[in-house]
């Protein structure tokens, strides 16, 4: 039994590994460009990874999430542009010569071998002495729970337990850079949850660059860094989540990470420090500086988060309006208002602590601090809904 | 239950209903009393009675007949006989033809199922088709079909004459690369479909997956596709081997005295010789040599199986 004389796993650098703490080594992107018989899949996306960063390509899909991945990966050739891994370009390699690590969403473990050579293959192919082989491979199936499972066939494995191991084989040869197309994308809830905290775990650990692929923005928020939200093959904008959440730059970045609430309106005044808009609705609502110039005077539309919104006194606050439903979810409710001279299918949605819920058909007034209120042009028709985005 | 009623009654299994345990009687009547049961034999009974009269009762009278003396009583003789001096030849030579076809129709069903599998499904169906069509023709016209392309100034050695290839024309009839030749066409569409129907279920990601650990094509083949479509390659090569080993028409048209098979010399002994007890014992014998190459695929299954389990254990 090779897997019993492992020890404490420790993180062991092999001689190709990268010069940062950890094994990861950073990846650039310029340019990248690819076409599908004259329709534009990716759009001239270009980005700067660090090393040891976990980023995540968030989209719907036909964003260009995927195209892009496979691009890096190899699997599939750019029209224009580079890829550079650790200060080597590999615009041009096929996907065996670029030593990067690849987790599917399928798992395509090898059904003809047992765990514990699908996770031996990839040292197997690099010529790693047997004594070596042996103990990294135990302690990366140590280090994913795996160690008693080591002779299964992948088929007698469950979906968590394959994609560990998948997992397992994409981090046992150190790759520069690992690449996650929606890995939990076939696996229940809780098992996603589980599985989503021992990456980010083990990506830590090893100060791995992960780039990792999903449509699922709280998987995103979750486990990234900074996450490139995507959009008809282009990086609408490529943030830390907290970033994305309260600055978004784009309407589309604010409906799609936090499903924000859009109020149409005006601009009446500009400073500096802040714009207040002249709401449809009547109220005066006071938000960030509107970062394009050329809108000034405008019509605009101001986006907060349902979780951003107060309540206050009727007619006090932007807003004024009747309480439609107040649903209970766990320690949340969720609450939406019918703005008063709003049109008939505006409804604010709100977030609100349990204790604080009001009941149906109460008055109330809202309120919401100018620094979570951001404003856009109201020239975009970006998505003011994701089911719109869901094309391709 | 009905073990153990089995155990207190001494009373041999084979026994007939009437004096049969109780317990035995009583599980038949229950099997009986179900409406699947019998639905399951009035639906069953025309294949059993067919399969009686064709298939058992020749086997066992052919059996009958090779093991019958000349002046009655039973004797090995034929069998002595079968693996003496000529006949001993016929039967290598039929080996040895039928391993060389497998071969050949292996490494040819490969490459042209292997070529399948990569084209879009209509092209696919198209080149199957292209492959099973000529199958629909009389063996015995397609045989004549490859005497024609092969003769001494037939298609093939004109065209190699023409292209000045040193030694041409080429022997390519009344020999055994004429009867390997026109045995394979008659086998490949058996192993291209088999290996087909593997290859087509070989998910082609775990190619890329492979090669995104850095595996190249040569180790991709080697450790990953061989190992999954070994199993058709097993079931093609002994197949194939199996359908030559009786195979009569295409050794007989375009081998030479030196290539006579053993379908052949079962022809000669009934037809010429009117020897009806040596052809069956013949008959027999390939009977037992296809049990066991069913035998040797069961074997090399279970020796992959083990060789994979070591290769673990390492």
């Amino acid at each position: 039994m090779p897997e019993l004389d492992v020890k404490a796993p420790k993180i062991t650098r092999p001689p190709d590994a990268g010069t940062g703490t950890g094994t990861g080594k950073p990846l650039s992107v310029t340019g990248l460009r690819k076409t599908y018989g004259g329709v534009t899949a990716v759009d001239e996306v270009s980005m700067e990874i660090a090393a040891g960063e976990f980023v995540t390509f968030l989209g719907s899909s036909g964003s260009g999430k995927t195209t892009t991945l496979m691009m890096i990966a190899g699997f599939c050739e750019p029209d224009s542009g580079s890829i550079v891994v650790g200060g080597r370009d590999v615009t041009r390699l096929a996907p065996q010569k670029r030593g990067l690590g690849f987790v599917f969403q399928q798992y395509l473990l090898f059904p003809h071998m047992t765990v514990w050579d699908n996770v031996a293959f990839p040292l197997q192919l690099r010529g790693t002495p047997k004594a070596e082989l042996r103990r990294r491979v135990g302690e990366t199936l140590e280090m994913a729970g795996l160690s008693g499972m080591t002779r299964r066939r992948p088929r007698e494995l469950s979906g968590g337990q394959q994609q560990r191991v998948a997992l397992c084989r994409a981090l046992v040869y150190r790759p520069p850079v690992i690449l996650m197309d929606e890995p939990l994308g076939a696996l229940d809830k809780k098992l996603r949850d589980q599985l989503q905290t021992e990456i980010k775990r083990i990506q830590r650990e090893l100060g791995l660059t992960v780039i990792y692929v999903t449509h699922d923005q709280e998987e995103a928020l979750v486990l990234s860094d900074r996450i490139a939200v995507m959009r008809d093959g282009r990086i609408d904008q490529f943030d830390s989540p907290r970033e994305l959440f309260e600055v978004p730059r784009t309407p589309f970045v604010a409906d799609f990470l936090g499903a924000a609430n859009f109020l149409a309106g005006s601009v009446e005044e500009r400073t500096s420090e802040h714009t207040r808009v002249r709401l449809d609705t009547g109220g005066l609502l006071t938000a960030r500086p509107l970062a394009n110039a050329d809108a000034d005077g405008g019509r605009v539309r101001a986006a907060v988060q349902p979780g951003r919104i107060g309540l206050c006194p009727a007619d006090t606050g932007f807003c004024t309006g009747t309480v439609e439903t107040v649903t209970y979810v766990g320690t949340l409710v969720r609450v939406t208002v019918r703005p008063v001279g709003g049109a008939d299918t505006d409804v604010v949605r709100l977030e609100l602590p349990a204790g604080r819920a009001p009941a149906p058909g109460e008055h109330v007034g809202l309120t919401a601090e100018f620094t979570d209120v951001s404003v856009f042009p109201d020239t975009e028709d970006a998505g003011v809904h994701p089911d719109a985005e869901h094309r391709g | 239950m009905a073990g153990s009623a089995l155990a207190t009654q001494p009373q041999p299994q084979s026994q007939p209903a009437p004096t049969a345990t109780p317990g035995r009687m009583s599980r038949l009547r229950r099997a009986l009393a179900e409406r699947r049961t019998r639905y399951g034999l009035l639906n069953a009974a025309p294949v059993v009675v067919y399969l009686l009269i064709l298939f058992v009762y020749p086997i066992f009278s052919t059996l009958l007949l090779s093991l019958k003396g000349e002046e009655g009583g039973w004797t090995l003789h034929w069998y002595a006989d079968a693996f003496q001096g000529a006949n001993l030849e016929i039967l290598l030579t039929t080996l040895r033809i039928s391993a060389e076809t497998s071969l050949l129709s292996l490494v040819i069903g490969f490459l042209l199922a292997n070529a399948v599998t990569r084209l879009k499904p209509l092209w696919a169906g198209l080149v199957m088709l292209v492959v099973i069509v000529p199958h629909f023709i009389s063996a015995l016209v397609r045989t004549y079909g490859w005497i024609i392309l092969l003769g001494e100034h037939g298609v093939v050695n004109n065209v190699l004459t023409d292209l000045h290839i040193p030694g041409a024309p080429f022997q390519l009839l009344y020999n055994e690369i004429g009867v390997v030749i026109g045995t394979t066409s008659v086998m490949l569409p058996y192993t291209v479909l088999l290996l087909y129907a593997v290859m087509r279920a070989v998910d082609r990601r775990l190619l890329a997956a492979a090669a995104s650990m850095g595996a190249g094509r040569i180790t991709i083949f080697r450790r990953v596709y061989l190992p999954l479509v070994a199993s058709g390659l097993v079931n093609a090569g002994v197949l194939c081997f199996i359908l030559c080993l009786g195979y009569y028409l295409t050794p007989a048209l375009m081998g030479g005295p030196k290539q006579t098979m053993v379908a052949s010399l079962i022809d000669d002994q009934v037809m010429k010789q009117n020897q009806w007890n040596g052809a069956s014992a013949l008959g027999i014998i390939l009977l037992l040599l296809t049990f066991a190459g069913l035998l040797l695929l069961r074997l090399l299954k279970s020796a992959g199986e083990a060789y994979r389990k070591r290769g673990t254990a390492s």
